[in-house]
């Protein structure tokens, strides 16, 4: 077996995770935004590939789910850019806060 | 077993699923042909698929197809709840359907692919609710998300339309990437993404991954992240009113009927399934979930001055009296989930039927202010009524659907002695009447001086007859409707019992 | 013995006079072209007329058999096999005076409303009739989930007459009236869940029984869990009754509501609380019932007295009326918390519970008679001056001679003259109360005695305030030329004073009729 033990990736995990999150949520920049948005899933992807490696060897879920996430991941960031480019094109500002027609 | 014979009876118990991707690509390819935008063929040809895949819905009660309850390649199951949400889903599509119709004249050019992505969408609620993996529930709930997110955006040169696609899209990918998280984790915990196998390790946890046995109810918890986002529980709410009132009216009746179902389908796999042995863990969380959600909706939903925000909150405190029904379910006789699916069904019948008269309205006058409704009685009575009825419904006064889901929700909870949730839940509905009927009283007791008849066109008129006599049959002869949903009796193997758990 | 009788040959008369009948003379309303006001009003006459001719036949040709106590007329068919609930609807001697008096303020509110109301006549109409069918249905249905369909469908015409032909403060007394009941309904709907789990049925036939031999809910059951479900119902009736303090929505609901609505509000749908106390309460929880009698006699000795007394605050005549409800309904609720003050106490208090509920059935019948009368005579002196200021008016004696006596007559009534049908009621409550009292409990006899407080502060308001205030003193100018009654005022009155003198002499054959059902109902609870 491997030396580095199964924590250490992840917390690696647990920690891009959070600084996504971070980035996701303190940004105002739509672009930045789905940038964090990109980090989360990247930690999840960690997290899987460590966990089928260390839980389920014999197993190819784990992989195979990491390899469906980066591909939704790219089809997601292909939706959410073209929606920036709209966005763009009508109000010329991707900052989050200045799109606020709608509010109760 | 002949492998042939096998790929075709995989492809019968799919074929709606296959009749409805096809579906979407064939519009698209006549739209590419067709030089006319608004051309008859385009939503013709979507009807069609989606009738005949709703026929093919039924295939598998007839004796002799050889298709029998299980799950292909241990991805989809072919149970009683896919079969009840492809008809759930493929009757709100048609109706849905109906109305785009008549709204999306001279609003778009890009008709065709509007037909095909409803289509898509169709599909994608079906597969979720279907979904027996964790990978298959991701993705199907990715492609419910991403259709979503361009519908909502589909009128491109519309800044509102624009706005809440973008809130949505954003809300929806932070929370769907919190529950990836949470299926890695659960993923981790057991070593499998399969549901049945999910619940055989926490039955009988194996030894060697003892340790991070305890990440399952952290999973859950992030899971609800993403489930709660699809269909919009207090506090992962703030992107429904935004969405709802900026996107194109048809897809917002899609998005308040088709993606709760597949929410709530996705929910009762998931945590009746996979996460059944850790029943009192995710209770707990759902239940302090559920009151805060019927509250802040219902609380929220009187300060509305929009129609269509209004609906957004009253949906939002729907959601939170079905998901009443999953917290109190009774695993012996799942009359809890039985109760979820009848308030769904009755749900799709009130809420479409409600959104068609908004629709209505909306061509009619440009407007979806509730002032404005101001003496729809003298304008067009028969919508008044109608929409009367649905509020009642909605509010759960009989003889209505809503009222016979209320009286089977709120049963399983005083049946799980669940009396806190009881008693809050239906205070919380008589605050609800407040807000209901205040549209009402804009409606009938105001505007004398309102006169101008107001005219629906026909595909409206048609959908609200349809939702209408739904509304009111599902209470004065309800037995069809809970013979779709399986006999109470033994609904435990209709539903579960017969998959190879 | 049989205790549910199929109706004789199996004709459905119920469902058809009661529920068939309203059903679809409300439809054909809606189906007369726009414009036909005089039409409609036509036919609403003649179909609530015929309705209320129906409920006559019922009692008398039927086939219905005053001295048998069992339901009569039963009929059952299977609704939702699935839930265990039926359509079962049934009369006995407790529903049918009832259900005659439905039949026949329905006809009266209609007759009088079709002089009165001439704005939205088409919806009017069709709203009333659909009422007729939710308080029909309440008083004839026997299986909870019925009873509760028929209960809230009563809610939402209501809401509409009140909202749409209401005075001033409409909107805010329709929404008031509608929130007060459903909260009492859905706490209701609640308890009545918790029988279904306890008992698997809604049939309130056998309910009693199975109540009793259920685990939960029986004799040695949870206290707790069945005292959480009585006041669940509880509250849900006291509400709709109204007790104290339960009955906020009452004085605005019947000031703001047009006559014909406060009429109906007044006659029966107050009555429906106190019809489902007796029918359903009672019967299913005896031993709870007996355990708070004291709280829900005091409750009522509380709105006894204080309607009295705020009906004498009060100077618009119609807010003064409906708190005089308060006061009668509160007799209805003494005589209710009488009847189930004692459970195991031995024949000899059987004769005097019986008496007082009998007085409690009989004052619905009564109070109903005469309190709609009495707001017909409102909406009659209000048509003419636009007022219902007790101050403004004066020695209208001279001017309205014939109002003054129809007046004279109905307050009187209202005061418990004797030889009017209140006295009958307020005198076997009274006497039913005070010999329980006497013979088992000293508190209420207590209570009674305050009680009768009520009746001096009634004789009081109604001399003084309504006879003094309205007839006698001195002529306001303004009222010089006011026209008397006129004939179709007259006819709408008449019947229903008629009725409260005959019953005041002679009470025997409806007393007869709610006996076989009174004694039935207590047979039950022991």
């Amino acid at each position: 077996m491997s030396s580095i033990p199964l924590e250490w990736y992840l917390m690696l995990a647990a920690v891009l995770f959070a600084i996504g999150a971070f980035g996701a949520f303190s940004r105002r920049n739509a672009v930045a935004i789905l940038m964090g948005i990109e980090l989360m899933l990247n930690a999840v992807n960690i997290n899987l590939v460590a966990f089928w490696r260390y839980v389920e060897p014999q197993g190819l879920e784990g992989l195979m789910f990491a390899i469906f996430s980066i591909t939704v991941a790219a089809a997601e960031a292909a939706v959410a850019l073209a929606l920036v480019l709209a966005l763009y094109r009508t109000r010329d500002t991707i900052n989050v806060e200045e799109i606020d027609l709608l509010k109760w | 077993m002949n492998t042939n014979v096998d790929w075709l009876q995989r492809s019968l118990a799919i074929g709606p699923e296959l009749l409805l991707m096809l579906g979407g690509l064939v519009v698209l390819l006549v739209d590419m042909w067709l030089a006319d935008d608004d051309h008859p063929l385009l939503p013709g040809l979507t009807g069609l698929f989606m009738v005949g895949a709703l026929i093919w819905s039924f295939v598998p009660f007839i004796p002799g197809m050889g298709i029998t309850p299980g799950t292909i390649y241990g991805m989809f199951a072919l149970d009683n709840l896919t079969i009840f949400f492809r008809v759930f889903v493929l009757t709100s599509s048609l109706l849905v359907l109906a109305l785009t119709t008549v709204y999306i004249k001279g609003r778009t050019e890009q008709t065709g692919e509007f037909y095909s992505l409803l289509l898509f969408i169709t599909l994608s609620v079906i597969l979720a609710s279907a979904a027996n993996n964790l990978i298959m529930i991701y993705l199907a709930f990715e492609f419910l998300s991403l259709t979503s997110y361009i519908m909502v955006g589909w009128l491109r040169d519309d800044v509102r339309s624009n706005e809440a696609a973008m809130k949505y899209l954003l809300y929806g990918a932070i929370s769907s990437a919190v529950m990836l998280y949470g299926m890695s984790l659960l993923y981790g915990a057991t070593g499998s993404t399969n549901i049945a196998e999910i619940a055989a390790v926490f039955a009988n946890p194996r030894t060697e991954i003892v340790g991070i046995f305890n990440l399952g109810i952290t999973a859950a918890v992030l899971m609800m992240v993403g489930f709660g986002f699809k269909v919009a529980l207090v506090p992962f709410h703030q992107w429904s009113p935004d969405a709802y009132e900026g996107a194109p009216t048809p897809v917002t009746t899609f998005l308040s009927v088709g993606p709760k179902a597949a929410g709530f389908a996705i929910m009762i796999r998931v945590l009746t399934g996979a996460l059944g042995a850790q029943t009192e863990s995710w209770q707990a969380m759902l239940s302090a979930v559920a009151i805060l959600t019927m509250v802040v909706g219902n609380l929220t939903a009187l300060a509305q001055t929009d129609m269509k925000r209004l609906l957004a909150y009253s949906s939002i405190a729907q959601a939170g009296y079905i998901l009443m029904g999953l917290v109190a379910n009774n695993p012996a006789d799942n009359f809890g989930i039985r109760a979820v699916l009848v308030y769904l069904l009755a749900y799709l019948f009130t809420n479409i039927g409600l959104f068609v008269s908004v629709i209505g309205f909306e061509q009619a006058t440009g407007s979806t202010t509730i002032d404005d409704y101001r003496g729809l009685i003298r304008r067009s009575p028969f919508h008044a009524m109608a929409m009367v009825i649905f509020f009642l419904s909605l509010l759960g006064i009989p003889p209505t659907a809503g009222f016979l889901g209320k009286f089977l929700v709120f049963g399983a909870v005083i049946n799980a002695e669940l009396y806190f949730l009881a008693v809050v839940g239906m205070l919380t509905s008589v605050i609800s009447a407040y807000y209901y009927l205040n549209v009402v009283r804009v409606m009938f007791f105001q505007g004398d001086e309102e006169d101008r008849p107001l005219r629906f066109a026909f595909p409206l008129q048609a959908v609200l007859v349809i939702t209408l006599v739904g509304t009111l049959l599902m209470n004065l002869y309800p037995t069809p409707f809970l013979n779709l949903i399986g006999e109470p009796t033994n609904l435990v193997t209709q539903l579960f019992g017969q998959l190879p758990f | 013995m049989e205790t549910f009788i199929p109706s004789p040959q199996g004709i459905p008369w119920l469902s058809i006079v009661c529920v068939i009948a309203p059903l679809v003379s409300a439809i054909v309303t809606l189906f007369i072209p726009s414009g036909n006001d005089n039409a409609v009003k036509m036919w609403a006459n003649v179909a609530s007329f015929a309705i209320f001719l129906g409920t006559i036949f019922i009692w008398l040709f039927a086939g219905y058999d005053p001295n048998n106590p069992a339901y009569q007329l039963g009929e059952v068919a299977e609704w939702i096999p699935v839930l265990n609930v039926d359509y079962r609807v049934a009369i006995d001697g407790l529903s049918l005076p009832l259900v005659v008096l439905t039949g026949f303020l329905t006809w009266i509110s209609i007759f009088y409303s079709t002089r009165v109301i001439n704005y939205r006549v088409k919806e009017y109409f069709f709203l009333f009739l659909l009422l007729a069918v939710g308080m029909f249905g309440v008083f004839i249905a026997l299986d909870y989930f019925l009873f509760y369909i028929f209960w809230e469908i009563g809610l939402v015409p209501m809401y509409f007459l009140i909202g749409i032909w209401g005075g001033a403060r409409r909107e805010y007394a329709a929404i008031k009236f509608f929130l007060y009941t459903l909260t009492g309904s859905v706490l209701m709907l609640l308890a009545i869940l918790g029988i279904y789990w306890g008992t698997g049925s809604f049939n309130l036939v056998t309910l009693p029984g199975l109540m009793q031999n259920s685990e939960v809910f029986g004799a040695n059951g949870n206290f707790l869990v069945k005292s959480l479900a009585f006041w669940a119902i509880f509250i849900a009736f006291a509400i709709k009754v109204p007790l104290f303090p339960f009955h906020t929505w009452l004085p605005d609901a019947h000031v703001e509501a047009p006559t014909a609505g406060s009429v109906i509000l007044a006659g029966i749908l107050l009555k429906l609380g106190g019809y489902g106390m007796i029918r359903i309460l009672m019967p299913l929880f005896p031993d709870t019932f007996n355990a708070y009698w004291i709280p829900i006699a005091v409750l009522a000795v509380i709105s006894i007295v204080y309607g009295a007394l705020v009906a004498m605050a009060q100077w618009d005549l119609k807010k003064l009326i409906a708190y005089t409800s308060v006061n009668h309904m509160g007799y209805c609720m003494l005589g209710i918390a009488a009847a189930a003050s004692t459970l195991d106490r031995g024949p000899e208090l059987m004769e005097s519970r019986a008496i007082a509920l009998n007085g409690a059935v009989f004052q619905f019948i009564a109070h109903g008679l005469i309190t709609g009368a009495l707001f017909l005579l409102v909406g009659v002196i209000y048509e003419r001056a636009h007022t219902r200021d007790i101050k403004q008016f004066g020695g209208l004696g001279a001017v309205l001679p014939i109002f003054y006596g129809f007046m004279a007559i109905t307050t009187f009534a209202s005061l418990g003259l004797p030889g009017l049908a209140g006295f009958v009621s307020e005198f076997m409550v009274f006497r039913g109360a005070f010999g329980v009292g006497l013979q088992a409990q000293p508190i209420l006899a207590i209570l009674t005695g305050i009680a009768l407080l009520g009746i001096v502060f009634t004789a009081a308001l109604f001399l003084w305030k309504v006879i003094q205030g309205l007839f006698l003193g001195t002529l306001n100018e303004k009222w010089a030329n006011l026209p008397d009654m006129h004939a179709w005022e007259m006819i709408s009155v008449v019947p229903l004073v008629v009725l409260f003198i005959f019953f005041g002499l002679y009470p025997a054959p409806i007393l007869n009729l709610i006996n076989q059902g009174v004694v039935k109902i207590l047979g039950m609870m022991s």
